[in-house]
C-alpha cells in the first residue's frame, strides 16, 4: 500500500543531462520492438536511455533512465525512439522501428539488414499509469505545504483514517499527494491561498487543505471550484458556522448550486435530487463539512452541540433545476447574473416532504404548502427559523400554467403565512410553547427568510420543505458566493 | 471563547456564563486555543424553558462566581 501523506514527498523535477548534441534512443526491456532492435543499438553511437531495466539493451552503455526523467525531459512518447540533436535541440526524430528512417538518422547505411523493414513501438513508460502519479508528484509536489502523514504498512487505510478522526463516521478516500494534485487541477487558484478562515477554531484554510478535504469527501477535480465557494460562503460572517455548529439545534450547512457549473460537472437537480446515487450531490456538502471538521475542528460532542442532528449533516447538496424550472433563477433574486454560476450556503435541516396531489389551482397548492411550511420550527413560533421550500416540476407546473411568477408565488406564501397572535400565543390549543403575549399578525418567515427552488423528477406531486435555524443577526443568514471558473 | 481570549489579550477580565451541557464544548474550544483552564462559570440546565424567577434565581446563585472568576485568576496558558 502507497503512504498516505498530504504532503509534498519530494522537490521539484530536475532537468537531467541529455547530450546536446548527437544521436539519442530510448527503449525500454517490456517492448518487442526495443528486444528487437537491441542488436543494433551499439552500432549507432548513440547515447541509449533505458526506461525499465538498467541491464537492457545486453553489451551496450547504457543510462538509466528509470525515473523517467531523461524521457520527460526529451517527450518520449514512444519506445524505441532514436533521436538526432543539435546545439541542445532535436533537428530529427524516429519513432518505431523504421529501416530507412533509422539508417538515414544514423548514417548507417546497412544498419538491421537482419530486421524486418518496420515494427511500430511501445508506448512510453512516461504514459504508463503505474508511475504517472509518481511523476506528477515529482513535478508539482513543491506545491504542497500539508504535512505528511505516513501509515504503516499493515494498518487499513480506511481504518486508519477513521481512527486518526479525520473522518465524518463514513470511510474517506485518502489524500495521497498524486490525488491532491489532481484535485487542485480543477481551480487555477494557488495551493496556498486563503480561501477562509474556519470556525470554531478561526484556523485559515488554504485552496490546498480544502483540496484534501476535497479527496477526503470522495469529489471529482471539477466539484473544487463548487466546494472552494461553498466553504467561503459557509465562512462568511453572516452565515455563523460556529453559532450553527454550537447550538443544540440540528441544521447543518447545505449547498445549493446554481447556473450553468450544475450541469456541467453533473449536480443533479432532476429524480432524487435531495438523495443519494449522485456522486457531486453526495460529496460536495460533505466536502464542506470535513473542512469545518478537519480544519476548524468543529466535532460533535465537541463544539457541535446537536441535540440529534440529522443526516443531512454528513453533506447535503443538490442544484436548482434552471433549465426546466418556468421561473426565474433563485440565483437571480438573490443577485447573480444571469447565466452566472453559483453556490448558496444555507442552515438547513433534513427534508420534509409536502404532499399534495389533489389541488389544480395554484390558490389550493399555495394553501397546502403555507400549512406545511407552518411547521418549521414550531408552528407557534414566527418569525424564528428561515427555510427553504424545494418545489417539484408537477407543483411548480400548477403555479405557471396560472401564470404566476415567482414573485407572485412568494408574495402569496407570505400573506398566507403571516399567522394570527390568537394562534401564536403561549398555552393556545393548549400548548404551553408559543409567543409570549402576541398582540399582531407575525409572518412565519423574516423577509428573505424563505427560499424557493425549483428541483426533482418529473413525477410526483410532492414538493419538500428544509426547514433552517434561527435566521438573521445571532442565528444564520443564507449566503451567496460567484464560482470562480477556471 | 473567541471573545474571551480576544477581551483578555486586552487586558480586560473576563468570564462566560453557560448551563452545564457545556462544558465539553468549552473544554474542546479551549484545547483548541490553547488554554489550560478557562474561568468559565456554568449554571444548571436547561435554560430555554425557564421562568423569569427561574432566571432570576440561577443568576444570583451565580453572580458570587462571576465575580470571582473576573477578580481571580486569569486563564492560564
Amino acid at each position: 500500500m502507497p503512504p498516505v501523506t498530504t504532503t509534498a514527498t519530494a522537490a521539484a523535477s530536475t532537468s537531467p543531462e541529455v547530450p546536446a548534441d548527437g544521436l539519442v534512443v530510448v527503449v525500454k526491456q517490456d517492448c518487442p520492438t526495443c528486444r528487437l532492435v537491441a542488436p543494433v543499438l551499439g552500432d549507432l553511437g548513440a547515447t541509449v536511455y533505458t526506461q525499465d531495466d538498467p541491464a537492457f539493451p545486453p553489451g551496450v552503455a547504457v543510462r538509466d533512465d528509470t525515473d523517467l526523467d531523461a524521457s520527460v525531459a526529451l517527450g518520449i512518447d514512444v519506445v524505441p525512439t532514436l533521436l538526432r540533436r543539435e546545439g541542445g535541440r532535436e533537428t530529427a526524430r524516429a519513432e518505431g522501428w523504421d529501416r530507412a528512417t533509422w539508417r538515414e538518422l544514423s548514417g548507417v547505411a546497412d544498419l538491421g539488414a537482419d530486421l524486418p523493414e518496420w515494427k511500430p513501438g511501445c508506448g512510453s513508460r512516461t504514459h504508463d499509469p503505474a508511475v504517472a502519479d509518481a511523476m506528477l508528484v515529482r513535478a508539482r509536489g513543491h506545491e504542497l505545504a500539508a504535512r505528511r502523514v505516513e501509515l504503516a504498512g499493515l494498518e487499513d487505510e480506511a481504518e486508519a483514517l477513521y481512527d486518526r478522526g479525520w473522518t465524518d463516521g463514513l470511510p474517506v478516500v485518502a489524500p495521497t499527494p498524486p490525488r491532491v494534485l489532481r484535485m487542485l487541477a480543477g481551480t487555477t487558484r494557488a495551493p496556498d491561498e486563503v480561501v477562509a478562515v474556519v470556525p470554531p477554531n478561526l484556523v485559515p484554510a488554504t485552496v490546498e487543505k480544502v483540496a484534501i478535504n476535497a479527496v477526503l469527501a470522495g469529489c471529482r477535480p471539477e466539484y473544487l471550484p463548487v466546494v472552494l465557494a461553498a466553504v467561503e460562503a459557509a465562512c462568511a460572517e453572516e452565515f455563523n458556522a460556529h453559532g450553527l455548529l454550537a447550538t443544540t439545534w440540528g441544521a447543518g450547512p447545505a449547498v445549493l448550486v446554481h447556473g450553468p457549473i450544475a450541469r456541467r460537472i453533473g449536480v443533479n437537480a432532476g429524480g432524487n435530487a435531495l438523495g443519494q446515487g449522485t456522486r457531486a450531490n453526495s460529496t460536495i456538502g460533505r466536502a464542506v463539512q470535513l473542512v469545518i471538521r478537519n480544519v476548524g475542528g468543529g466535532r460533535p460532542g465537541e463544539v457541535d452541540r446537536a441535540t440529534l442532528g440529522q443526516p443531512g449533516k454528513v453533506g447535503l447538496c443538490f442544484a436548482e433545476d434552471e433549465e426546466h424550472s418556468p421561473w426565474e433563477p433563485l440565483s437571480v433574486e438573490r443577485g447573480v447574473p444571469a447565466g452566472a454560476s453559483a453556490v448558496t450556503v444555507f442552515a438547513s435541516e433534513g427534508p420534509r416532504g409536502v404532499v399534495d396531489q389533489i389541488s389544480r389551482t395554484p390558490e389550493s397548492l399555495a394553501r397546502s404548502l403555507a400549512v406545511a411550511l407552518r411547521g418549521v420550527g414550531h408552528p407557534k413560533l414566527a418569525p424564528g427559523f428561515d427555510a427553504v421550500l424545494v418545489l417539484s416540476p408537477e407543483h411548480v407546473a400548477v403555479f405557471d400554467e396560472a401564470g404566476w411568477d415567482r414573485a407572485r408565488f412568494t408574495t402569496t406564501l407570505a400573506e398566507l403565512l403571516l399567522l394570527p397572535p390568537e394562534e401564536l400565543a403561549r398555552g393556545a390549543d393548549g400548548i404551553e410553547e408559543g409567543m409570549p403575549e402576541p398582540t399582531r399578525p407575525h409572518p412565519k418567515f423574516r423577509r428573505e427568510g424563505l427560499m424557493v427552488a425549483v428541483a426533482g423528477g418529473g413525477a410526483g406531486k410532492f414538493s419538500a420543505v428544509l426547514g433552517g435555524w434561527v435566521g438573521g443577526p445571532g442565528g444564520s443568514s443564507p449566503v451567496t458566493r460567484i464560482i470562480e471558473e477556471a | 471563547m473567541h471573545d474571551l481570549a480576544a477581551l483578555e489579550a486586552d487586558g480586560i477580565a473576563t468570564t462566560f456564563v453557560a448551563s452545564s451541557e457545556f462544558v465539553t464544548a468549552t473544554d474542546a474550544q479551549a484545547r483548541a486555543l490553547g488554554f489550560a483552564s478557562v474561568p468559565a462559570v456554568y449554571v444548571a440546565h436547561p435554560i430555554q424553558d425557564r421562568t423569569d424567577p427561574e432566571m432570576a434565581a440561577l443568576a444570583d446563585e451565580a453572580l458570587p462566581r462571576v465575580l470571582a472568576a473576573v477578580t481571580g485568576a486569569p486563564p492560564t496558558a
